[in-house]
């Protein structure tokens, strides 16, 4: 990720952060410090405090979590805010899909929800990583309870077909292929070590120290060697009395044997910084958090209006739309901010400058696919003792399957099947619903032999055929980061976009929101000037 | 399935024969129907049409590219389709729905293979 901020042209610290402090107020001041590594907690934590809007009119495009984050604070302002959503629901890509909810992809069939009632699949964003400061500030607000999300699982499988040897092509629990691969690379080094083969590079009590690590990381023998440890599992789990008294320890798998697997590949020192371990998820399905948003400014929001066109001068921004009944209009304001994807709104009639219009085209948007499929019985959990997390699978049309954090020990459940990207996720979604179901039962079957007489129903989602959002979320390039994206985080005019799509946590929910919590304080510093 | 199909391809490759045509709409329908529809007309506001296109049909380097590397809101099929593959499909589209461009041979397609990569197109198990 690195830093968040780019300082060229020798701008120096001390004038960067003097400059946001002028335009945000401490909010920005303290997240700028934070992102120039100063180490104050989290990148933006808290929205800016706004004051005095003075019921400037300001018309924001989209109810997503952006839109909806721009409307409730510039609202809680002062400003006189108006949203237009195209659908008739808000929270954009913030969705839950339960019994009743429907959705025709582009090209597509009419798929309705039928799960039972109680269970969904966010096919949207699922999953909170504990730093996102800035979303869990919003579910605090608006009371929305969280639970935990199982991000990693010790317990459960890894399932790599296109390794080789033994241990390819079937589920392996991914403790086992840590405990093993990580105990047989300490084992070797530890062992190199102390034959002196780093006897020039380390002093004899770093040595010491170094081997002390390995012993400590692979779970070493005294004598340097790994031999297994208690937590890849038993043969034989230990219990009461005598038998089954101690149990009976695992056997590792053979290092090469693993190696050969490519299994390892699931495994890093630490997870990656939006992978983290501990994550949560709103009770009941992500929309929890849309609905907090539409309880405190529901009112503002027109649904089912679609904005057809967007114009701008000096004095004011005008937006034309059609409503849900067909029948047009226009709404007239003083600013816009405009939360559409860039997938769409590079599609649209807005009246921008033509660098900020070719800035717009230079984003690629992810294809991403994913479905849920409604079990009748928890076998992932009363036959195979997993309890959430993912299954890594290398077949790039499944990518990954992943089982509830949620209903724990509950009669039924919704696995996630399949979350494809990109190439593949264009070849599955050309697939019936019908069919998508079948392809997910097909690869979950060779993980758990339970799997396809379990299920009973599914909903998929593939976001590149979604309607307004035509896409998962924005993919810069390089070059587009460098040129583009600084030049779309500037409002052209009166108009300011905001969105994941400008931000550097693509995807994720706090992306929406600091972009928007960035952009309302740009535009609140703008009107104080004037 | 994939290698079988890739090799009977490029067995034949260079030559627009019935059955690598047939090759190229089975690989279009898989790959590329989903957004740009089976009729190749698109979906208008969101997917562009083929049937017509002049990119689809124009300098052999456009269409190759954009299959490739993607565009937008199209992904890059450079890692998951051989340039046999890719020069079926598009000799598929530049031959279907009252198109009539030249068929494009694996090796324009090999010739245009870049290292060029867009933000997280790396294989990844997880992303959001």
């Amino acid at each position: 990720m690195g830093s968040q901020f780019m300082m060229g042209g020798g701008v120096s610290r001390r004038r960067f952060l003097e400059g946001l402090g002028g335009i945000g107020g401490s909010s920005l001041l303290m997240a700028g410090m934070s992102a120039l590594g100063f180490g104050i907690a989290s990148a933006q934590a808290a929205p800016p405090k706004l004051t005095g809007g003075g019921g400037k009119r300001v018309v924001v495009l989209g109810a997503g979590v952006a839109g909806m984050t721009s409307a409730y604070e510039l609202s809680r302002a002062g400003y006189d805010v108006v949203v237009l959503e195209a659908r008739g629901f808000a929270g954009g890509r913030c969705q839950t899909a339960r019994k009743g909810f429907q959705l025709t992809e582009l090209g597509g069939e009419t798929q309705n929800c039928d799960f039972d009632d109680g269970l969904y699949i966010n096919h949207g964003p699922w999953r909170i990583p504990y730093h996102h400061q800035s979303t869990l500030h919003y579910t605090k607000e608006f009371n929305v309870p969280l639970e935990i999300f199982v991000n990693d699982n010790d317990n459960s499988y890894v399932m790599f077909d296109k390794g080789k040897g033994p241990l390819a092509g079937k589920p392996v629990r991914k403790g086992q292929v840590a405990a093993d691969i990580r105990g047989a690379a300490a084992e070797m080094l530890a062992k190199q070590v102390k034959q002196g083969a780093l006897d020039q590079q380390m002093t004899a009590d770093d040595r010491e120290a170094f081997i002390a690590y390995l012993v400590h990381e692979g779970y070493l023998t005294n004598d340097l060697a790994y031999k297994g440890t208690e937590g890849r599992g038993f043969d034989v789990d230990p219990g009461p009395g005598v038998v089954p008294g101690p149990g009976k320890p695992s056997t590792p798998f053979p290092f090469t044997d693993v190696l050969h697997s490519n299994a390892w590949r699931t495994l890093s020192s630490v997870t990656a910084y939006d992978q983290q371990r501990t994550m949560f998820q709103p009770v009941g399905g992500m929309d929890r958090i849309a609905k907090g948003f539409e309880g405190a400014i529901g009112k503002l929001i027109r649904y089912n209006h679609v904005v057809k066109k967007l114009r701008q001068n000096d004095k004011g921004v005008e937006v034309a739309y059609v409503d849900g009944d067909g029948v047009s209009g226009v709404i007239k304001a003083d600013y816009c901010i405009c939360a559409i994807p860039l997938s769409v709104l590079r599609q649209m009639d807005i009246e921008v400058s033509k660098p900020f219009k070719e800035a717009i085209g230079a984003v690629s948007y992810a294809l991403v696919g994913k479905i849920g499929m409604q079990m009748k019985r928890r076998f992932w959990e009363e036959d195979h003792h997993i309890y959430g997390g993912h299954i890594y699978y290398d077949d790039p049309d499944i990518n990954s399957m992943a089982l509830p954090s949620t209903g724990w020990q509950s009669k039924k459940g919704i696995i996630l099947g399949y979350y494809q990207f990109g190439a593949n996720a264009a070849k599955v979604s050309a697939l019936s619903p019908a069919e998508r179901q079948a392809l997910s039962a097909k690869a979950g079957s060779k993980v758990f032999p339970e799997f396809a007489d379990n299920v009973e129903t599914s909903f998929s989602a593939a976001w590149h055929r979604i309607e307004h959002n035509l896409g998962g979320w924005a993919q810069w390039s390089d070059d587009a980061r460098k040129d583009a994206y600084p030049l779309l985080c500037e409002p052209d005019g009166r108009i300011y976009l905001t969105g994941e799509h400008l931000s550097y946590l693509t995807g994720w929910q706090a992306g929406g929101i600091e972009s928007a919590w960035q952009q309302i304080a740009k535009l609140h510093a703008r009107v104080h000037a004037a | 399935m994939r290698i079988a199909l890739s090799l009977a391809v490029a067995l034949t490759a260079l030559s627009a024969t019935p059955s690598l045509a047939a090759d190229g709409q089975h690989l279009f329908q898989e790959n590329c129907s989903a957004c740009h529809q089976v009729t190749g007309k698109g979906v208008p506001g969101a997917f562009p049409a083929l049937a017509g296109s002049k990119v689809a049909q124009g300098d052999p380097k456009d269409p190759i590219t954009r299959v490739l590397n993607g565009r937008g809101g199209m992904p890059a099929f450079g890692g998951e389709l051989s340039d046999a593959e890719i020069s079926s499909i598009l000799t598929y589209v530049r031959g279907a729905w009252g198109n009539k461009a030249k068929p494009i041979a694996p090796t324009d397609v090999a010739s245009l293979r870049t290292g060029a990569k867009r933000e997280n197109a790396k294989a990844s198990l997880q992303a959001h």
